[in-house]
């Protein structure tokens, strides 16, 4: 029993461990996955929130995109994907996925900061490997 | 040939549920008539799902675009190999697949099966139908028919994803689907013992090679998905810890559990309900992935509405396969009891425990990452995820203890463990661990992460490899033979074990060469042509790399390619010349995308060179052969140890392989048996 008692130990052990490097993997990683307009209403009630690491799903605006040139830095204004009044300008510093062009949803990853422009660490743009179309978008290849 | 397929889909389904009916009611009724009826089923359903593959296929190869699924995944100019693999490609032909593969197990299953365990196989011909009948089902009745027409036809397809174009993709999926469906058969037979109440441990010795046959390929088949990934995505990674991923790491994860503690219950009589229960989430987990893979279900919440209906279907089944099994080992609970029980908190059942609640540990982990944006959304309102963060900081030290148990696991007595066990067989490989690090401590290795690993990593490998010399000393010295041939005699004689144990060394050899990601360095250079840029690799190579120029190749629609944008770059290592390397852009003609990355790789044992072409000043400059508008954005990646989780699969594939081989003595018993029993036959016949 004692033996059975010590084995118990060492599973209740491990059990706790793993609940544990979950709970805290969670709270210190997790990143709040925001529209546009929702992180502009929680910045402006909420300062501080300049700082938290936010994920944002936004539009890319058509013709807003430049890259600075000599150096890695590329600019470009996201608006969210409802509200189209709600938009700021983001600021990327690494290579850009291929399928990234400036008419593109895009989800970023940074935060924004109190000057209203978004630092994005990560950028993501949303396709993915379900590459299919409606009706009239296969209508329009025959075009 | 194409109409033909759409209707055999529709004839499967009678078939299947007439079959489902007939395995029950055989089992039930113990007459022979009706199991063999419904072992004729599967046959009938195999041939029918066959008939409607061809007719995805035959609708690939002649450009059938009024089927919406070929419209989605071909067009006109693709290779005819992407043609051929398009029944694969997207959702709707994944799920035929899927049912194909299943079938074709099932028949192998009914025609191995068909003169012993016939205890069994009336229920397990019920269950695989069943499964078959839901999948079936899927395919007629969730909007994902894969001879669904449009109401007219265009003039040409979309066309494949062109990052799905690359070989590894072609393997990935339905090496991944061989994994998963050929689970479904251990599963079938849990079900079929839970039934007819043998609950010993035959329905495992049954479907030990489907086991490993089925877990071989889920393992091929997520590090074939990493090669794709690495190569094709451009950038230098191969696990993203996205949900397609882990949806494909979770059955991995608990298959391997399972794997392990199914020799608890052979050996020792236990963990009976264990072993059930993992047989059965493993199921579980593949429908999940085979779900999850196709379907943009996590990935966009904007998704979900579209699949809901598929979404439910699946939930569904999924939820009524746990109910029913769960019900079962209740009502068989009294006979699931355990024979032995856990005598030491040191020994080889407690070790094989351990190892099962880490995998356990690291599955929940995995599935609480991947479904947490649902859940924080469905709680609080507010969407919240975790990214590969979270995931490497749960994973690193699950893995780095089941690392540990590798070197313990297979040299740690059976029952109990005396002091003597331990100390002569951890002493020798402690020691070399422990050294390891402090030498590669010595040689400047800073990352606790990789530093640890590789420590544990030397530790693992000297008790595999003493093991492998103390079996061959000892077969030399009894059997008067050769090294070499005692080390093959050595294996051969007990292929499990020694298989095992090489699975083990490949393992470890992977785990090397995650841990070289610690010391992955990146650099980006502007270049024109005749630069030069020098870097000096982590593992002391000096890398000098010369700009070549960008030379434009015009594809003119062949192969659907459009142009291509090569950029060469002459490499030379530690001052010698070793050739040339090329990163292009391509544009394809019919996707509406930006050209696509094709990165340049060149590997040595210690690391990988990986060029990325970012950018280039002027796409221009290349067409018109001028040097001075030729400029790139250049990013250099230095990947080490990359290799050896390639090696390392092949070390895994090999042990699985030499574990699944038939024994020498078994071939000859059944061999005798077979010319005894022709023996018997030309006696009865005078």
């Amino acid at each position: 029993m004692k033996k059975n008692g010590r084995f118990m130990v060492g599973l209740v052990g491990v059990a706790a461990v793993v609940t544990y490097l979950i709970w805290t993997g969670v709270s210190e990683t997790m990143v709040y996955y925001m529209t546009p307009v929702e992180l502009i209403d929680k910045v402006s009630e909420d300062p501080t929130f300049h700082d938290v690491g936010v994920k944002v799903g936004g539009m890319v605006i058509p013709g807003t995109y430049s890259r600075v040139e000599g150096e890695l830095l590329h600019v470009f204004t996201v608006r969210d994907l409802v509200d189209e009044s709600s938009t700021f300008v983001v600021e990327y510093r690494d290579a850009l996925p291929d399928t990234f062009t400036d008419n593109i949803e895009v989800v970023i990853e940074g935060r924004l900061r109190s000057d209203g422009v978004f630092e994005a660490n990560t950028l993501l743009t949303k396709c993915g490997s379900r590459y299919e179309a409606s009706p009239e978008e296969l209508l329009g290849t025959g075009q | 040939m194409t109409i033909l397929g759409e209707f055999a889909l529709w004839i499967s389904l009678p078939v299947a549920a007439f079959g489902m009916v007939l395995g029950y009611a055989g089992g039930r009724t113990q007459r022979g008539d009706l199991v063999l009826s419904a072992e004729r089923t599967i046959y009938a359903v195999f041939g029918l799902l066959l008939v409607a593959s061809v007719g995805v296929t035959a609708a690939f190869l002649g450009d059938r675009f009024e089927y919406w699924y070929v419209a989605n995944y071909s067009n006109a100019n693709l290779e005819v190999f992407y043609k051929v693999t398009g029944l694969w490609a997207g959702q709707r032909g994944s799920l035929l697949f899927w049912a194909l593969l299943l079938a074709l197990f099932a028949v192998i299953t009914v025609m191995t099966n068909q003169k012993k365990n016939r205890e069994f196989m009336p229920y397990v011909a019920g269950v695989l139908q069943t499964i078959l009948l839901f999948f079936i089902v899927v395919l007629l009745f969730a909007d994902v028919n894969p001879f669904e027409r449009l109401a007219f036809t265009p003039a040409d397809g979309r066309g494949l994803n062109p990052q799905l174009q690359n070989y590894w993709m072609t393997i990935h999926p339905p090496t991944l689907y061989l994994g998963f469906t050929a689970f479904t058969i251990p599963f079938a037979f849990a079900v079929a013992a839970l039934l007819n109440g043998r609950l010993d441990a035959r329905w495992i010795q049954l479907t030990r090679r489907w086991i490993l046959t089925s877990w071989l390929f889920l393992s091929v088949g997520i590090v074939f998905g990493m090669r794709w990934a690495y190569e094709e995505l451009g950038w230098g990674g191969y696990w993203f810890w996205d949900p397609v991923e882990n949806a494909s790491l979770l059955p991995w994860l608990t298959a391997t559990a399972f794997l392990h503690s199914i020799q608890i219950q052979e050996n020792r009589g236990m963990l009976k309900v264990w072993n059930m229960s993992l047989v059965l989430l493993t199921f579980l987990l593949t429908i999940f992935a085979t779900f999850l893979t196709r379907s943009g279900l996590i990935e966009s919440v904007h998704s979900f509405a579209q699949e809901l209906k598929i979404a439910y279907i699946f939930l569904g089944f999924m939820g009524a396969v746990l109910a029913a099994s769960v019900v079962l080992i209740l009502y068989r609970l009294p006979q699931l009891r355990s024979e032995n029980q856990i005598e030491s908190f040191l020994s080889r059942e407690s070790a094989f425990l351990f190892n099962n609640l880490l995998l356990l540990g690291a599955a929940f982990s995995v599935m609480w990452g991947t479904m947490f944006p649902l859940i924080s959304e469905g709680f609080t309102g507010q969407e919240i995820s975790v990214g590969p963060p979270f995931f490497e900081r749960v994973n690193f030290p699950i893995g780095l203890l089941l690392l540990t148990l590798v070197g313990i696991g297979p040299v740690i007595a059976w029952r109990r463990a005396t002091k003597r066990n331990l100390q002569k067989n951890f002493t020798l490989p402690v020691t070399v661990g422990a050294a390891t690090g402090m030498v590669l401590f010595g040689l400047g290795a800073r990352h606790e992460l990789p530093l640890v690993t590789w420590s544990i990593s030397a530790f693992v490998l000297t008790v595999i490899v003493t093991e492998f010399w103390k079996g061959t000393r000892a077969r030399a010295r009894i059997e008067g033979e050769g090294h070499v041939l005692a080390f093959f005699h050595l294996i051969t004689r007990n292929r499990r074990r020694w298989g095992g144990y090489i699975v083990h060394v490949g393992f470890v050899l992977m785990c090397i060469g995650f841990a070289g990601a610690g010391y992955n360095t990146d650099s980006r250079f502007n270049v024109e042509p005749g630069d030069v840029v020098s870097l000096a690799s982590p593992f002391g190579h000096q890398y000098d790399l010369t700009y070549e120029g960008l030379s434009m190749s015009i594809g003119r629609g062949e192969r659907n390619l459009l142009w291509q944008a090569i950029a060469t770059v002459s490499v030379s290592q530690d001052g010698t010349p070793k050739g040339i390397l090329t990163t292009e852009k391509r544009q394809y003609t019919n996707r509406d995308t930006q050209p696509m990355t094709e990165v340049g790789i060149r590997s040595i044992v210690s690391e990988d060179l990986y060029l990325i072409l970012s950018a280039m000043n002027d796409t221009g400059g290349a067409l018109r052969n001028d040097p001075g508008a030729q400029g790139i954005d250049l990013q250099v990646l230095i990947k080490p140890l990359v290799n050896w989780i390639w090696i390392g699969c092949l070390f895994i594939t090999l042990g699985t392989v030499i574990a699944l081989w038939p024994s020498v003595d078994r071939v000859r018993l059944a061999r005798e048996k077979a010319e005894g029993s022709s023996e018997l036959a030309a006696a009865g016949a005078h």
